[in-house]
Parts: C-alpha cells; sequence; structure tokens
C-alpha cells in the first residue's frame, strides 16, 4: 500500500509538471485550431470541400492526430530520465525506499496521464466545432480519441526508451524528431516506394505485416475499421484486400505501446543498478 | 553497522576505488576526505546503493543487503548529494512534501524540518528564486526529513562561505546519535567535527582513525612555538635540540621546535629549566592536513 502511495506521488508530481510545460498545451491548442479550420473550411487537406463533411472532418483530424500525438509524446518524453539525471534528483530519487521500477512506473503514469489530458481536451474541444458544424459522429469520434490516446502511449513508450539510450537531452530531441519524421513520413513513402519499384508486385499479406512495423500505420488502419466515415473520403473502403484485420493493427498498437516500454524499464532497472544511467 | 571489504570499483581502465576496507561504526562521524578525484563520491554512491562495486562486498548490520536489505535501510537513510537543482517551478514546501512522501514520511514534518533549517519564511517560495545558500538548507532539509539515523552527505560545504559552514555544523549537529559519513576536501572547516577521518587518495585508504591516532600512527612530529623573553639566541635552540627537537626554525622573534611525538612529554617537562628564558609557547598538535599530506 505505501508503495503504491510512492507511485502515485511520483506520477501526481510528473503529470502536475507536465500540466505547466506550455509545449503541450500548444499542440493542444494547435489542434484545436486545425479542427476549427477544418469545421469552417471544409476538408481540403484530403481533397474535399463540400461533400461528406462529416467523414472529411473526420478524416482530416485522423490526419492530424497521426501528426501531432506522437510529436507531442516524443518531444514530451524525451528529456524524463535524462533531465532528471542532469538536475541530480534521479540519484536523490533512487536513494529513497523505492525500486527502479515504482521510480518508472510513476514517471510513465504521470506522463501518460499529462499527455492524455491535453490530447484529450484539444480532441475534445475540436470534437465540440466539429459536431456542431460537421455534424461528425459521436460513437465514431470517441474512437478516435481512445485511438489517439493509445497512439500516445505508444510513442511516449518509445520516447522513454529514447530518454534512456541519449547521453544528453539535445541528442534526445534530435532522435525524436528524426523517430517523428521517420513514423509519419519517410515509412509510408519508402512503401509506395517499394510498391513502385515492384510494380505493385507485392503480396498483399506482406504489405499488410509491413505497415503494421510502423505503430501510426496501425492506428491509421484501426481508424478505416472502425471509423469508417474516415475512409470514404479517402476513397478507401473497410473492405481493403491488403489491410490487416482489425484484431492485428489492434494488436500492433498494443505491442508498440507495451514492447518499448517493457524495453526501457528493463534498461533503466539495469542501468540503475549499473549506475550508468546517462 | 556498515563495513566495506576489499570494495574495488572499475570504470573501464580507470580504477577508482582499490581494496578500501572500511567500518561506519554507529553514532559516529566519519569523515572522508581526499583531493577531486580520490574516490570519495564512488565510495559515497557505494554506500547508499547508487552504485555497485566491481570487487568486494558491502555489509549493513553484518549482511549484504539484498532489494528488501536495501529499501529497509534507505528508510533510516538521508542522504545529501553534492551537486543537486531542485525542481525551479515548485516552492520549498511542494519540494520537501515530495521527498517526504517518498520516504514514507509524514507531511506534517515539512514544516518543521523547514523551519529547522531555517526556511520556514521561504516555504512558499518557489526553488528558482532560492539563492545557492538557501538551496544548500534545502538540500540539508531534505536529507534530514523523517529523521533518518544515517545520514551519508558528499562535499557539503563546499561553496559555502565561513558563516554559512559553521551554521550548516550547527544544523547537521541537531539530531542526537545519528551516524554522519561526510566527504570534503575543506580539511580545515571539516576535521574539527569528525571522530574518525579516512583519508583517500588515488581510491586506496591511505590513513583511518582519529586525528590523533593518525598523526601518531604515521609519526607526524608537535610543534612547538616558543617565544624568548629576549632576542632568539643560539644557546636556547641547541638546547631545544638537546631536549628532543628535530628540528628548529627560527623566525619572527620566536623558535619552532619540531618534536617526535614520543619525545613530547620530556621535551616539555625539560623545558621547565628555561622557565626565565621564555616568554610564551604553544604547542600544535599536527592537523588533518598534515595526515592528509602525509598519508598521500
Amino acid at each position: 500500500m505505501r508503495q503504491t502511495d510512492v507511485v502515485l506521488g511520483i506520477a501526481r508530481k510528473e503529470f502536475g509538471d507536465r500540466l505547466r510545460n506550455r509545449w503541450i498545451w500548444t499542440v493542444s491548442a494547435l489542434l484545436v485550431a486545425a479542427a476549427l479550420a477544418v469545421a469552417f473550411f471544409g476538408a481540403a487537406p484530403v481533397g474535399v470541400v463540400g461533400v461528406q463533411r462529416a467523414g472529411a472532418a473526420m478524416a482530416s483530424m485522423m490526419n492530424l492526430t497521426l501528426y501531432l500525438v506522437p510529436l507531442l509524446a516524443l518531444v514530451m518524453g524525451c528529456g524524463a530520465v535524462i533531465d532528471e539525471k542532469r538536475r541530480g534528483t534521479l540519484d536523490l530519487i533512487l536513494v529513497h525506499p523505492l525500486s527502479p521500477g515504482e521510480y518508472f512506473l510513476g514517471t510513465f503514469l504521470g506522463f501518460a496521464l499529462a499527455l492524455s489530458a491535453a490530447v484529450a481536451t484539444g480532441l475534445a474541444l475540436s470534437g465540440v466545432a466539429l459536431r456542431a458544424w460537421a455534424g461528425v459522429s459521436v460513437p465514431e469520434y470517441l474512437v478516435l480519441v481512445v485511438l489517439a490516446l493509445a497512439l500516445g502511449a505508444a510513442f511516449l513508450g518509445l520516447s522513454f526508451l529514447l530518454s534512456i539510450l541519449s547521453r544528453d537531452r539535445g541528442r534526445a530531441v534530435a532522435v525524436s524528431v528524426l523517430v517523428w519524421i521517420c513514423a509519419v513520413f519517410v515509412f509510408d513513402l519508402a512503401l509506395v516506394g517499394a510498391l513502385i519499384l515492384s510494380k505493385g508486385d507485392v503480396p498483399a499479406g506482406l504489405f499488410g505485416a509491413l505497415l503494421l512495423l510502423n505503430p501510426t500505420d496501425a492506428f491509421r488502419m484501426l481508424c478505416f475499421r472502425w471509423v469508417g466515415s474516415a475512409a470514404s473520403p479517402l476513397g478507401l473502403s473497410a473492405e481493403m484486400p491488403a489491410a490487416p484485420s482489425a484484431a492485428l493493427s489492434a494488436g500492433a498498437l498494443l505491442l508498440w505501446g507495451v514492447l518499448p516500454l517493457l524495453l526501457s524499464y528493463v534498461l533503466f532497472a539495469r542501468r540503475a543498478a549499473e549506475d550508468r544511467l546517462v | 553497522m556498515i563495513r566495506l571489504e576489499g570494495i574495488s570499483k572499475r570504470f573501464g581502465p580507470v580504477e577508482a576505488l582499490r581494496s578500501v576496507d572500511l567500518e561506519v561504526r554507529r553514532g559516529e562521524w566519519l569523515g572522508l576526505f581526499g583531493h577531486n578525484g580520490s574516490g570519495k563520491t564512488t565510495l559515497i554512491r557505494i554506500l547508499v546503493g547508487l552504485s555497485q562495486p566491481s570487487a568486494g562486498r558491502l555489509l549493513i548490520e553484518g549482511r549484504e543487503p539484498d532489494r528488501e536489505g536495501w529499501r529497509a535501510f534507505r528508510r533510516r537513510l538521508g542522504f545529501m548529494p553534492e551537486r543537486i537543482s531542485f525542481y525551479e517551478h515548485l516552492t520549498g514546501e511542494e519540494t520537501l512534501r515530495y521527498f517526504a512522501r517518498l520516504r514514507g514520511a509524514g507531511g506534517e514534518r515539512v514544516m518543521q524540518a523547514l523551519e529547522g533549517v531555517g526556511l520556514g519564511g521561504a516555504a512558499r517560495r518557489r526553488v528558482g528564486e532560492y539563492s545557492k545558500g538557501m538551496q544548500q538548507r534545502l538540500n540539508l532539509a531534505q536529507a534530514l526529513i523523517g529523521g533518518p539515523e544515517v545520514l551519508v552527505v558528499d562535499e557539503p560545504i563546499e561553496g559555502l562561505d565561513p558563516e554559512g559552514t559553521r551554521e550548516f555544523f550547527r544544523l547537521l549537529r541537531s539530531g542526537e546519535g545519528r551516524t554522519v559519513v561526510l566527504s570534503s576536501h575543506r580539511l580545515s572547516e571539516a576535521c574539527g567535527q569528525v571522530d574518525r577521518a579516512c583519508v583517500l587518495s588515488r581510491g586506496e585508504v591511505r590513513a583511518l582513525g582519529g586525528v590523533e591516532e593518525l598523526s601518531r600512527a604515521l609519526r607526524l612530529p608537535i610543534r612547538v612555538h616558543l617565544y624568548p623573553a629576549g632576542s632568539v639566541n643560539g644557546a636556547l635552540e641547541a638546547a631545544l635540540r638537546r631536549l628532543g627537537a628535530v628540528s628548529v626554525l627560527k623566525g619572527d622573534g620566536r623558535l619552532v621546535a619540531e618534536v617526535p611525538q614520543s619525545e613530547k612529554i620530556g621535551f616539555l617537562t625539560g623545558l621547565d629549566a628555561f622557565r626565565g628564558e621564555i616568554r610564551y609557547l604553544r604547542v600544535e598538535e599536527p592537523s588533518l592536513e598534515e595526515v592528509y599530506f602525509a598519508a598521500d
């Protein structure tokens, strides 16, 4: 029970610290501003103006989420361990009666809750506007919000891994931005390039499996499966033959949420024991 | 209470500690002295469990601590690291509340601890507005919160002026019967505070014991400063040599005789014969600095 208090105490402090950060609210506000633009000016970002307003709005929100949430999670979490180490507070914390695992869990919880609060706030305010002006479906929008939170958790786990592997904050931020560019742009371009080079002669199963190697694509696949209105303006059917199933996509996103976090925990605990953190 | 047996620590090709044997006794104040890079901080990190030795073992209450053993020890431990930058956006009270929670100490002790180090009036100010001295007091408050039995402080007086140093030791003395391990390279200020001193050099223990014990072990002479009633003359100098002085220095109207510890009583007794010729005398025991340099 007492150890639970300690974990919650760390989570509460980290949550409070993150909420004081202007960066996360800037991204959250950007999400709202973009949603308002989508509601007012149609869905130009996805090439649809004036028709299927709800679907176009959902597709736009899906894309915005896809770009902004990973960036927010990566930049937010990449300093998690480095900042504490640089300040000297990490050593002080670890000399208290708690295990590295408890510290790690509390920190991740705090970060995840703060990220969720920022993303949920941004999407909730956007949702109100989109419901009023574009008539988006509330249940579908809620699914998008839940998927956005899962996407954020996956990239937060990755950012913790980068935080432990990087020597200083500058490098951690640089690598985070690189990971974001790869996940959001380069990976899909590489897949398209491979398709072009092979003249489309890529087995559908392999193509689907490759998509799951990227959490943003797993998120996108789930949106196409579960947020039908987001798929239609993009000319995509929920029954794409090459796309992995919803269960596979959900499993992949879950694994992306769990594996980097688990790996970063193992690395953290090992390096803490060996006094090799950062 | 805490025992280190043959502790060595390597960082790649660098051997930071070499086969260190050391015991920290319950209730004592043990000083770790040495120049920068002598291994003090590495030893302290091993003592508090932040670092694992490459060889040797550490025993707490007679046994090697496992995970639960460390947890139990850390409930009784206060640690004051050398360099720390507290969360600037938190107030002093919020900072201490956080660390009190980590230690499982009640929140009601927070204000008491802040007042104890003279920060009661600044409790609601952000730590970012604190001066260096105030941050150091906050560092001490977090180490003292919950009344730890064992306090490990790494270079606590670094950067403090003499007044701040005196105040720091006054605050540190506030807990009765506490075991304190402190490291410092400022010998003159810290040596009067400790019961035993451990002099480290290049990762090895060069001397360990009370200052007098160490000076005896290292055969350091005492110095007797003699101020003659008349002018400094060769006869008195020769007499001092006959009484056992190994060297006699002249200057500033006085003679300084270096006398081996073994000859101390005989030398001082023999001076009685020169009562009329000596206006004033002062006996200087070897300082920790001398122990330090002799051991290095």
